[in-house]
């Protein structure tokens, strides 16, 4: 074999590898929730897969106990209540961060974006015990302060990206003719900002309704939240009544996934 | 609302951010300082509220002489430094597919890979006890048919469910860097590589890995801390009774109510986790500049 084919052989090889390597990946990102979702609807009463027939019994039972209805009004509340602040608080600050000329705007940036970087775990635990300081004791309330605290670095970083990318002309231009500040920021500015805003959205949502780290420390003792409540169920039950609580959950995932590819689009949403 | 955001739309100032710094001093700053404080003194908890405290490095001394701290931090460094790797070996191809990829199948990718950061950790996590568990498990029953194993492998309460589990559950958050950096630079440059007669072994090693490392330093930071960080899956995978950092912090607070040590074992995991957001930066930039200076060979 001549020195050429034998690298055009290796070459060969190896992106082949490479690519069934990614290929394997992609499988095993995905599979997992599928033989969720397969599961949920098997009539056996333990957990096995392939399921052997096919009833929607698990799902009955699942809107039958009142424990699960509970805690997914309770994860509701948290992610809607954790979505306005976050919309309220975030972004008028990625605005300040991207247009703003001032001082310590650099400062601002990195002060906003470091909760991201402090663990859900310890942010969870540190908030419980200055609640405990002052007797503000876990409960709804706590959790979505909590959690919104935890996630408000995405709804500014997401509105940021986009502000960066907004030509400043088209706000001068519009200064230029005449337009007052209320009306360039109407016509102009939140129509151009509506994608990132709906992502941001999208995304502190499925925090509020799903987070774990912050949540277990900070909810309240009646009401536990989704994640709480299935944390201890997967503990516990062998039935396919978790897959279906599961399936549940990825169907809202792949809801949330819709509104954000239709927005922002999911291409835009890695740059 | 709108008004109110009206007004702050095209100000220059810094007012509009006046709320959020607000009320990140008052969710986030001050009570790390608490906490950090509290690691220094007795907490006295009477019907909820934090009543007494006097300073004391009884805690801190106690914590810093225990050997079974010393293991617990070890252990989960040496785990979340494993899943690091694991998800750069499995992720690394992924993105190359995706840069080799179409329109069509890059959408697809995408779908595939942020789908699962929007599914709730613990949905996936229990996708794992359902393939790993006992006999019934996937894992065991295909072995079994198969007749390469004569008794259910012990897998799911172990380590390697732990470690299995976790890089799967954080696989997308390498995928997602690698892809942006790799398709923000062009695709000319590749090509050019191809023209100057560089196969494509030689292409990915000397011009997509180089390019590649600052997604690699940004990937490998947020697998690294959430590996490090969660107690999700050690405590739904490991069966309580694998103990890292993360599940003794929770399970001191949660379970033990300990929060004098819960204090102490969650700053430990903030400054540590700080220290290798740190280091993984720093090395991520050196290695940038180092490929900056000996050219792309």
């Amino acid at each position: 074999m001549s020195g050429a084919k034998r690298l055009a052989l290796t070459d060969r090889i190896g992106v082949a590898a490479i690519y069934a390597i990614g290929f394997l990946s992609l499988a095993l990102l995905v599979a997992p929730s599928l033989i969720v979702v397969a599961i949920s609807f098997d009539t056996r009463s333990y957990v096995s897969f392939p399921p052997v027939g096919f009833t929607f019994d698990w799902y009955v039972k699942l809107f039958a106990t009142p424990e699960l209805i509970r805690a997914m009004w309770v994860s509701l509340k948290v992610g809607l209540i954790v979505t306005g602040l976050c919309l309220a608080l975030g972004v008028p600050t990625a605005i300040a961060c991207v247009r703003g000329r001032f001082k310590g705007r650099q400062a601002l940036s990195v002060f906003v974006l470091f909760p991201h970087m402090v663990p859900g775990i310890v942010l969870g635990i540190a908030i419980l015990f200055a609640g405990a300081t002052i007797d503000a004791r876990p409960s709804i309330g706590l959790q979505s302060l909590a959690v919104a605290c935890f996630i408000l670095a995405v709804m500014i970083r997401i509105v940021m990206a986009r502000l960066m990318r907004l030509d400043v002309a088209l706000e001068e231009a519009s200064a230029n003719l005449g337009a007052t500040r209320l009306q360039t920021f109407r016509h102009v500015v939140l129509p151009l900002l509506l994608p990132a805003i709906w992502a941001g959205a999208a995304f502190t949502f499925i925090e509020g309704f799903d987070n774990i780290s912050v949540a277990i420390f900070t909810h309240g003792h009646r009401d536990r939240p989704l994640p709480v409540e299935l944390m201890s169920l997967v503990q516990n039950d062998n039935t396919p009544m978790v897959a279906a609580v599961s399936a549940a959950q990825i169907a809202l995932s792949v809801v949330i996934l819709g509104v954000v590819s239709s927005t922002l689009g999911l291409e835009k949403l890695n740059d | 609302m709108l008004d109110v955001l009206a007004r702050f739309a095209n100000g220059r100032g810094f007012w509009p951010a006046i709320p959020a710094v607000a009320f990140l001093t008052v969710l986030m700053v001050i009570p790390l300082v608490l906490l950090l404080s509290f690691g220094f003194s007795d907490i006295v908890v009477a019907r909820g509220v934090i009543v007494s405290q006097d300073f004391t490095l009884d805690h801190l001394t106690k914590i810093l002489g225990d050997r079974l701290y010393l293991l617990t931090f070890q252990r989960s460094i040496n785990l979340s430094l494993s899943v690091t790797a694991l998800c750069l070996i499995f992720g690394f191809p992924v993105a190359y597919l995706y840069l080799r990829s179409g329109t069509f199948a890059r959408r697809a990718i995408l779908i595939a890979v942020i789908a699962p950061l929007l599914t709730s950790g613990i949905v996936r996590t229990y996708a794992w006890i359902v393939i790993l568990g006992g006999q019934r498990g996937i894992v065991n029953r295909t072995l079994l048919d198969l007749g390469l194993i004569d008794a259910p492998l012990r897998i799911l309460n172990t380590h390697w469910a732990v470690l299995i589990g976790m890089t799967q559950v954080h696989l997308p958050l390498m995928i997602l860097p690698l892809i942006a950096v790799m398709t923000r630079h062009d695709k000319a440059l590749d090509e050019a590589s191809a023209n100057l007669g560089a196969s494509r072994l030689q292409t990915l090693r000397h011009v997509i890995l180089p390019m590649s490392v600052p997604g690699i330093g940004t990937g490998a930071t947020l697998v690294f801390t959430l590996s490090y960080t969660t107690f999700v899956v050690p405590q739904l995978l490991g069966g309580g009774n694998y103990l890292n950092a993360a599940t003794m912090a929770f399970e001191q607070m949660v379970y033990s109510l300990e929060w004098s040590k819960g204090a102490v074992t969650s700053t430990l995991l903030l400054v540590t986790c700080i220290f290798f957001i740190g280091l993984f930066t720093w090395a991520s930039q050196a290695a940038t500049r180092w490929i900056r200076q000996e050219g792309v060979a």
